[in-house]
């Protein structure tokens, strides 16, 4: 028998998978006749998406989801931080271009 | 808390370590798009999607590692390590491919101010897994020997060897994605 956790895990494993595929779509969306173009939308998108995916790994993998409070409020602030600081360097570097 | 709260304190401190790599390489590619993505355009997607499969089926199968060691079944557990191990190593050598192919094309570590950030970034994450390997080699010894077995140092080697996976899925999305 199947423990109930592998089952959970195996979702958990689905959606990351899911999401990372998503990119190949992504960058279909980004390239015209073969030749990558600049997109703040791809750009922003693929950084959040990434985010989640830390997120996801933190939760289920990494067993925060059942850990006490200030792990988890911790490791959410991170995640966060993470993503204020790279958009918004990018955004600021792309004000300065 | 799953895992020593050390590890935890690594884990938090190499996450900013890594971001501000992030920072940098962001902004240097704000300052010069359109050579950036010049570069990007040798890279092989499928491959990066392909790397970041392989090492999220190895998270997992560390993350049913742990949950079998705490139901105490440590032979499932132990072979969930060795799969994990095991992955790690692919995802070695698919790396090894794609640098060794990259380099053949022409373009190396002082080729372009893409490729630089590329090697640099994806060396440190490859010595981290090389470090990852010791860490699942003391986790297999753990479950070996059962006076040694201790729950909380089996999450311990889990919480380090899932960190190096989600650094891979931000280089990822960093390098390969972005635009």
């Amino acid at each position: 028998m199947t423990p109930s956790f592998n089952r959970r895990l195996f979702f958990v494993w689905l959606i990351l998978v899911g999401i990372t595929t998503s990119y190949l779509w992504i960058d279909h969306e980004a390239t015209h006749s073969g030749v990558p173009t600049a997109s703040a939308v791809i750009t922003v998108a693929a950084i959040c998406l990434a985010l989640i995916k830390v997120r996801i790994i933190m939760r289920e993998f990494m067993e925060v989801r059942g850990a006490p409070q200030l792990l988890c409020r911790l490791t959410d602030f991170w995640v966060v931080l993470m993503g204020v600081a790279m958009l918004g360097v990018y955004v600021a570097g792309k004000a300065i271009a | 808390m799953p895992g020593q709260p050390d590890m935890w304190v690594f884990v938090l401190f190499e996450s900013l370590v890594f971001t501000s790599y992030f920072c940098v390489y962001l902004y240097s590619r704000t300052q010069h798009e359109a050579s950036f993505l010049r570069s990007q355009a040798h890279l092989l997607l499928w491959l990066g999607v392909l790397d970041t499969v392989v090492l999220l089926t190895s998270s997992w199968a560390v993350a049913r590692c742990v949950q079998h060691a705490r139901t105490g079944w440590y032979e499932q557990a132990r072979r969930d390590a060795w799969v994990a191990a095991g992955l790690g190593f692919v995802f070695l050598v698919l790396k090894i491919f794609e640098w060794v192919r990259l380099i053949h094309f022409g373009h190396t570590f002082t080729s372009s101010q893409f490729f630089q950030y590329f090697f640099f970034l994806t060396a440190i994450h490859f010595v981290h897994l090389l470090i990852g390997f010791v860490v699942i080699g003391v986790l297999i010894l753990q479950l070996k020997d059962p006076k040694r077995r201790r729950q909380e140092t089996v999450e311990t080697c889990a919480t380090y060897w899932h960190t190096v996976d989600f650094f891979w899925v931000l280089i990822f999305a960093l390098l390969y994605v972005v635009r």
